[in-house]
């Protein structure tokens, strides 16, 4: 086929894509980032500034430790996001990997593992639902359980206490979440030849350093998926959030995307909801990124 | 310095017997080859022998020492897997480094005592300028020198090895026939080697047990297995085309035992007539390479019809019918050097090389005398 025909091929079969893309994502992200700049008195980096700056904790992303007079949390939205993220990832990928790892030649793991999926398949807002009867006193099977133990400072409903409420969340997301992480995990070790694990069975080493010095090596792109989705579900956590806690008690377990829907839904501030929407996706974008180039561009060159 | 010892090894798997009373005596330095189709059972036994699995009866030995309930990492073997199980996250160096740096606390060796006797092993087996590389970088030929270097660097008693040359391409395979032969007899150490491929086998073996449906059919030489099969499995597993097996009865007449086949008749020697009677079904064993083959006419000679010609170069296949009267086709291939053309449907005449042949019992399969 000559050249310039098959270059108008290529276009005439891109321009629908193009144009879905361009009318569906170009055009709102452009349109968040000029509402972003957009202020009473015309545009500047206004929003911005107050988005930042604001203090109250129902909004504020971060608070200064001057500010918080009483025993934090809140420490503020981006904060929270952060903490999230620290807590959430090494959880998620320890109890993905171990369990994917236990579980590889177990009979009946099939049912375990479809169980564990259970909290991938289930709505969000059920979720979090779900978190918020886990930890009720009096129904949820956590303070029941640590009340039998005898823990009875840790026996109330942890969503309604500042101190306790975002690591319930945290807690709850681990368990909606594991069910991923096992998944890919358990597809990569599916995918592993038997051979390795034998090879270094038969050099003499121990089952600790199989998993930590050739198991957990060769599983490394099941790694980078998880840690990644999971930082980027982390970072953009809303739903379970929502119909939980609203971001309660006290702003103790507010996040980045609530403050933007609270800008957005009961200030209705658009200015301040896209920056805060503009700050999210810039820093959801450093693990985008790093994964893209890790990952998805790699695979594309081989190719 | 190793001997293995298998005494009554039973594999099973659910209803599956895998491994079926097998004992087995692998002399010290020698060069051992389990053979045979897949799913005969040999790949299962090299496990039990790694520790891999575990027998449900019977016991291993190495060195007259028990090691049937012994870990691998218990028992001094190392093992070359089909694809050799490189680790692709370390350099060759670390990988062939891998079994010692796991232990290098148990060993006392520090790392520079480690890197040095990898770089020893890798002069011996010529891969010393690969080290730092990875080995997605190597090809094949590459990769299988670092699992025999990795399978080294412990100076293990038994080198067990599962079909290790399988993944290479034809050329590469044969070269590295010879030299895994070489190194093996040069470090002098006890090796098992399972294969499905015969010409493998009978080029690097010290002894052959050939085996088939979970049990060994018979040990021996490459020269016993080619030259003396215990059973008709054997006869027609070994050899390139495989031995000829023709259905033969025996005939009582005048006193004398003739054997009766398609297309023949023929005396049984005095020799072996005492294993025999009358009216006893046989399978005559003829290796295609121990068949003359003539245009012309000879006394005692097989008639044949050629129904096919296969040339090999330097030799020639010749597909046969040895009873072209009768209505059946009763069909040989015999091997023979391309000096003269043939051409299908041509009539020659055939004198086997009656002391070479071989008879075995059609029920058992076993071989007569």
């Amino acid at each position: 086929m000559p050249r310039r025909r098959r270059t108008r091929l290529v276009l005439i079969f891109l321009l629908p894509e193009l144009a879905l893309i361009l009318s569906f994502v170009l055009v709102p992200i452009i349109g968040t980032f000029i509402i972003s700049f957009k202020t009473s008195h015309g545009y500047g980096v206004g929003n911005y500034y107050s988005v930042i700056t604001e203090r109250s904790p129902d909004r504020a992303l971060v608070i200064p430790e001057n500010i918080i007079k009483a025993q934090p949390p809140p420490w503020g939205a981006l904060v929270h996001n952060i903490i999230w993220v620290a807590i959430h990832v090494p959880v998620v990928v320890f109890l993905g990997l171990t369990l994917a790892y236990l579980l590889r030649d177990v009979v009946g793991s099939s049912i375990v593992k479809s169980i564990m999926f259970l909290g991938m398949v289930i709505p969000m807002v059920v979720g979090g639902l779900l978190i918020r009867f886990m930890f009720d006193s009096d129904l949820g099977v956590i303070p029941v359980f640590l009340r039998e133990l005898g823990i009875k400072s840790l026996a109330h409903t942890w969503t309604n206490y500042p101190q306790t409420a975002l690591i319930a969340l945290i807690l709850g997301s681990v368990w909606l979440w594991t069910g991923f992480s096992l998944t890919v995990y358990a597809a990569a070790l599916e995918s592993l030849p038997k051979s390795y694990i034998e090879a270094a069975r038969v050099d003499g080493a121990s089952d600790f350093q199989i998993f930590f010095k050739v198991v957990f090596p060769l599983v490394k792109h099941a790694t980078i998926i998880v840690v990644v989705m999971t930082m980027l579900w982390d970072l953009k956590i809303f739903d379970i959030v929502f119909v939980s806690t609203r971001g309660g008690p006290g702003g103790a377990t507010n996040v980045m995307a609530l403050v933007m829907y609270n800008y957005f839904a009961r200030a209705l501030d658009y200015g301040k909801s896209a920056a805060t929407a503009v700050i999210l996706a810039l820093i959801s974008l450093i693990p985008g990124i790093w994964f893209i180039r890790r990952v998805v561009r790699p695979s594309a060159e081989k190719r | 310095m190793a001997r293995v010892f298998l005494e009554n090894i039973v594999k099973r798997f659910g209803k599956v017997v895998a491994v079926d009373h097998i004992n087995l005596e692998v002399h010290d330095k020698e060069f051992l080859v389990l053979l045979g189709p897949s799913g005969c059972g040999k790949t299962t036994t090299l496990r039990i022998i790694a520790g891999l699995e575990f027998p449900d009866e019977g016991r291993v030995y190495i060195d007259d020492k028990d090691v049937t309930d012994l870990e691998p990492k218990d028992r001094d073997v190392a093992m070359v897997f089909q694809n050799y199980a490189l680790y692709p996250h370390l350099t060759v160096r670390d990988n062939i480094a891998f079994p010692l740096m796991i232990r290098r606390k148990q060993l006392g060796l520090t790392r520079e005592e480690i890197y040095r006797r990898v770089l020893d092993v890798a002069k011996l087996l010529r891969i010393e300028e690969l080290l730092d590389r990875k080995p997605g970088q190597l090809s094949g030929g590459q990769q299988q020198r670092v699992a025999l270097a990795r399978a080294l660097i412990r100076r293990p008693k038994v080198w067990l090895m599962d079909e290790p040359l399988s993944n290479l391409d034809a050329l590469l395979r044969l070269q590295m026939r010879a030299e895994l032969k070489r190194l093996q007899r040069e470090i002098g150490i006890t090796t098992i080697y399972v294969t499905h491929d015969q010409a493998e086998a009978m080029s690097m073996a010290d002894r052959i047990a050939v085996m088939n449906h979970g049990r060994i059919v018979q040990v021996g030489t490459p020269d016993d297995i080619y030259f003396r099969p215990r059973h008709v499995f054997v006869a027609t597993f070994i050899g390139a085309p495989p031995m000829n097996i023709i259905r033969c009865i025996t005939v009582l007449k005048n006193d004398k035992l003739y054997l009766s086949c398609p297309g023949m008749e023929r005396e049984i020697p005095r020799g072996i007539t005492k294993y025999l009677r009358g009216d006893m079904e046989i399978l005559l064993g003829i290796r295609p390479e121990f068949v003359d083959v003539y245009k012309e006419p000879k006394p005692g000679a097989i008639r044949a019809k050629i129904l096919v010609v296969e040339p090999q170069g330097s030799e020639l296949i010749l597909n046969l019918n040895i009873s072209p009267e009768s209505g059946e086709e009763t069909i040989i291939k015999v091997k023979t050097r391309a000096l003269r053309r043939y051409s299908p449907g041509e009539i020659v005449y055939l004198e086997p090389d009656w002391t070479r042949v071989s008879l075995f019992d059609a029920k058992t399969g076993k071989a007569i005398a």
